[in-house]
This record gives structure tokens, sequence and C-alpha cells, in this order.
């Protein structure tokens, strides 16, 4: 029984390392930076890289902790079969939401499944107390965050994108200044990328959380957890190296006519919204918050906004919590059904 | 092109380089339209050595290929590489044209038909001048001010309108001669507005492109 434990701990840390270079090969935050043309494409790569790890190894601690222990109440614990299933839940959704062509929230199906999950193990375990099942505190700012941080990321983009405008950008008056301004903004990209790789890093807790799941369980120790953390850096960067590269060449090649001062409010604005959610521990969905902004600064710009392609987005957010939540409840199911449990 | 003129080239910037072809283009272009000034006097030896240097010169391919290097390599201009590359051929179009025109107009020594006649197409080359020495400031004003550049194309549109009007003036006066209908001078007068128009609706063309522009890169109060 210890060498199927020790396996399946081997297993979640390997399914981590996976979880966290397809996290790594789908953040597209570089792609403002690669469109603007102004430093090499490995470069911009190796920044954005560069930047998930240091969010990784230095500033994952709340949030991974919120994934890995403070989202459960007292009367739950975090066993590793549940972890599993968390874990390939997750991961499938992750995988048809590729196929459909929707970024979803990896975030929403994390937590999604650990919902389903944990349900499953309160049928399963009358005798559990349900009401401390869940962190009920932790789990409304989860929820506030979820639909405050879009909503917040509207409106800040909204409004800083009138201030620049109406200060600065309403005076360059001919393409010669309008192109130099952009050239400024295209150096400054650098720095707002790099901000947000590392908050995107430090607040994607879905395999960090895991990790501190095992830490918090006694499954590893603290120098396992480090070790672990280290490891799924490093899968990070391979992640945005390897595969995020086309993902970043597929959003730069189409954003290549996009004025690098868009970008660079985008960019502040995401910033600005994670660095405040990420210390206080409450993981949001970086895409959700970046498609917000992106209809903030296309408001400010009275330009038209596609709701038909939103409306299919906006069905498929709603649909993942509910959804992951039951394909973690059925993985838990068939565990416990098999005797695994 | 002289010789030190070739090595400043490279120093100048994409802007200045567009500027530098757009006094190139509209030079050659001026030449054309003093051609048919000529033609119209019936000083038949300037108006041949007039198309004929538009026809032969081709020191505008040495800006063309400076302008092409440095847009390439700069990362400056990035976001405006498309736009500017597009502004670059739409000037170079209006010499394609008016090569075109120039082959065409020395392939038959033309007499007008009267003195009336004369005086329309007098009219609308003075405004085919106008709109060519306009569009050129307009190119010129799109590095330091658009919306200058924007208010000088409606100028060129406005003109255009009005060589319309004279274009189906001499077009109704042509028709109406008493003259065999496979006449050589009847096809070449028709060809000769009608190539005149060509010139003057690809100037209206670029002049809405670089309104096109304005509203691009302008953010307006």
């Amino acid at each position: 029984m210890e060498g199927l434990s020790n396996a399946i701990v081997i297993l979640l840390i390997i399914l981590a390392m996976l979880l966290s270079f397809s996290i790594g090969g789908n953040d597209e935050s570089p792609a403002p930076l690669a469109a603007t043309g102004t430093l090499k494409f490995n470069i911009v790569l190796i920044i954005g890289g560069m930047g998930l790890i240091i969010g990784t190894l230095f500033l994952s601690e709340e949030v991974a902790s919120t994934v890995g222990a403070k989202f459960l109440g007292p009367s739950v614990n975090y066993t590793i079969f549940m972890l599993l299933s968390v874990l390939i839940s997750g991961i499938i959704w992750l995988i048809i939401g590729s196929f459909a062509g929707i970024p979803l929230s990896s975030t929403h199906s994390l937590f999604g499944s650990i919902f389903g999950v944990v349900i499953t193990y309160l049928i399963m375990n009358p005798a559990v107390d349900p009401a401390g099942a869940f962190n009920v505190s932790k789990l409304i700012s989860l929820v506030i965050g979820w639909f405050v941080s879009p909503i917040v990321g509207f409106f800040l983009t909204l409004i800083l994108y009138k201030i620049i405008a109406a200060f600065y950008l309403k005076k360059l008056k001919g393409l010669n200044q309008i192109e130099k301004s952009e050239t400024f903004f295209s150096w400054a990209l650098i720095i707002a990328v790099f901000g947000v790789c590392i908050y995107t890093g430090a607040n994607s807790g879905e395999a960090i959380g895991i990790i501190y799941a095992l830490f918090d369980g006694n499954y590893i120790n603290y120098g396992g957890y480090w070790y672990g953390k280290v490891l799924l850096g490093i899968f990070v960067f391979l992640g945005m190296f390897i595969a995020g590269r086309y993902v970043v060449k597929n959003l730069a090649a189409q954003t290549t006519d996009a004025r690098p001062s868009d970008g660079f409010i985008l960019q502040v604005v995401v910033f600005i919204v994670l660095f405040v959610v990420t210390p206080l521990g409450i993981p949001i969905s970086h895409s959700h918050v970046v498609v917000f902004c992106i209809i903030g600064l296309n408001s400010g710009k009275r330009q038209e906004v596609d709701y038909k392609g939103l409306g299919k987005m906006a069905l498929f957010w709603v649909l993942t919590f509910p959804i992951a939540a039951l394909v973690g409840g059925l993985i838990y199911l068939g565990f416990f059904m098999n005797g695994f449990i | 092109m002289k010789e030190f003129e070739r090595n400043k080239l490279p120093k100048l910037s994409i802007d200045d380089l567009t500027n530098e072809f757009m006094d190139n283009i509209n030079n050659q272009n001026i030449m054309l339209i003093e051609g048919i000034e000529f033609l119209i006097e019936e000083d038949f030896e300037n108006f041949n050595i007039n198309l004929n240097i538009v026809i032969e010169t081709k020191t505008e391919v040495e800006i063309k290929k400076t302008f092409e290097a440095k847009l390439f390599k700069s990362k400056r201009a990035s976001f405006t590489k498309a736009d500017r590359l597009k502004l670059f051929a739409k000037i170079n179009d209006i010499k394609n044209i008016g090569e075109f025109m120039a082959n065409r107009m020395l392939l038959y020594r033309v007499v007008f038909p009267d003195d009336q006649f004369k005086v329309h197409i007098r009219s609308i080359n003075k405004s085919l001048k106008e709109i060519t020495n306009k569009i050129s400031d307009a190119v010129k004003s799109i590095g330091p001010d658009l919306e200058k550049s924007y208010e000088i194309c409606e100028e060129v549109k406005e003109e255009r309108r009005k060589m319309r009007k004279e274009e189906w003036e001499l077009l109704h006066r042509l028709w109406n001669y008493d003259m065999d209908y496979l006449s050589r001078t009847f096809l070449y007068l028709k060809e000769f507005i009608e190539d005149i128009m060509m010139m003057a609706d690809h100037i209206k063309n670029f002049a809405e492109y670089i309104q096109f522009l304005t509203t691009k890169y302008l953010i307006f109060k």
C-alpha cells in the first residue's frame, strides 16, 4: 500500500509538471511584445519564461496554499486520490477546450474539479461534517474574485486608456510623432510583459497547489516541496519556450497592426489586477481578465465588440466549473468503486 | 540623380525617403503636365522632350531600393510598415501611370480640333497640375501633421470632381465633331482625355487612402 501511495505521489508530481508545461505553453502574455518586433522572438520567450519561473518559485506561496490547503474546511483533508482525480479532471477539460478552440480557465477547471471531488467524498463518507468541507470565507472570496477581477479589468482598462488618450495620444499629430511614441511604448511593454508573466506564474496555482497539497498532507517534506517547485518552474519555462512559441507567434501575427500603446495599457491593467489578488491568495482566471480588458479597450476606442464570439466563450466559462466538478467527481467515484480508496 | 544625392539617401529617415520619392515623382508628373501644355500650343519639340524625360527617368528606383531596405530593417516603424509600404507603392503608381500616358501620347502627332477644345484641355490640365501638387503636399504632411494631410486630401477630391465635369464637357464636344468614327485623331483625343482622368482618379484614390490612414492613426477629439 505504501508502494502504491509513493507511486501515486510520483505520478502526481509528474502530472503537475506536465500541467505546469501546459500552463507555460498556453500563456499568451508575451504576444503583444512579440508583435512589436522590438526584440528577437526567442528573447521574448525567454523573458516570458523567466517571469513565469520567478513568479512560480518566489511569489506563488499564497495561491498555492489556497489551492493546496486553505480552500478546504476543517473536516476534509486532501488524499492522493483526491488530488489525482482533480488533476486528471482538470487536464481532460483543458484538452476539450483546446479542441474547441476556446481559452478555458484552468483556475475554474481546477476548483470545479476540487469541488466535485470533495462533494463525492462527502457522499461516500456520510459521517464527515459537510459544513466543514469547504472554507466558506475562502470560497466566497474566490467567487467574488472570479467575477470582480474581469469587471475591474474592464473598467480599469477603459479609464487608463481614456486618460492616456486624453492627455497624451490625442496630442500626437503626425505619423512621425506616433511612431516615436509607440517605439517608447514598445520598450515599456518589455517591463509590463515581464511583470505580467511573473504574476501569471505566481497566480497559476493549479500545478503548484498540488505540490503544496502533498507537502501539507505530509506526503513530501519541505525539501521535496521546494524541489517540486523548482521542477515546476523549469517545466513552465520549457512550456513557454517549446510549446508556447506557437500560441505567442500565432497571436503576435494577428496583432502586428496593433499599437504597442494598446498592448502596454492592457498589460499594465492585467498586472495591477494580478498584483492585487495574488498576495491575497486568490487565484483568478488570467484569460478572463485579458478578454475583459480587451473589451474595455475597444469600448474606449469606440470599436466593435464581437458579442457573438463572446457569447460562445461565456457559455464555456460558465460550464467549466460544473462540468469539471462532474468529471472530477466521477473520476474520484471510479477510484472508490474500484477499491483504491 | 546626382552622385552626392545618391550618397545622402541611406542617411535619410523612412519619412524623408518617402518625401524625396514623392518629390521625384511629382517633378516627373509636372514634366508630363507641362508636356501636355506644349502639345496644346503645338510646340511638338518640347512636347517630345518632356515626355521622353518622363519615360526615361529612373532615378526614383534608387530611392525605392533604399526605402525598402530601411523599412524592413526598421524596428521603429513595425506597426506602420504595411501602411508605409502601401503609401510608397501608390506614389510609384503615379509614375507608372505617367509613363503609360507619355508612351501613349507619343504614338501620334495630334492637332486639337479648335480653340474651345484647347481651352477645356488647358483647364483640365491645370486642375491635374493642382491635384498633383496637392497630393505631394498631403504626403509630406503625413509625417508632421495628419490632420492637415486630411484637409489637403479633401481639396484634392473637390478638384477632381470639377475635373469630372470638365471631362464630360470635353467628351461631349468630341463626340459631336464632324469627323470619321475611326479617325485616329478622335481615338487619340478620347484616350488622351481618359488618360488624364485615369491619373486624376488614381490621385483621388490615393487621397482617400491618406484619409483612411488619418482616421486609423489619429485619436480624434
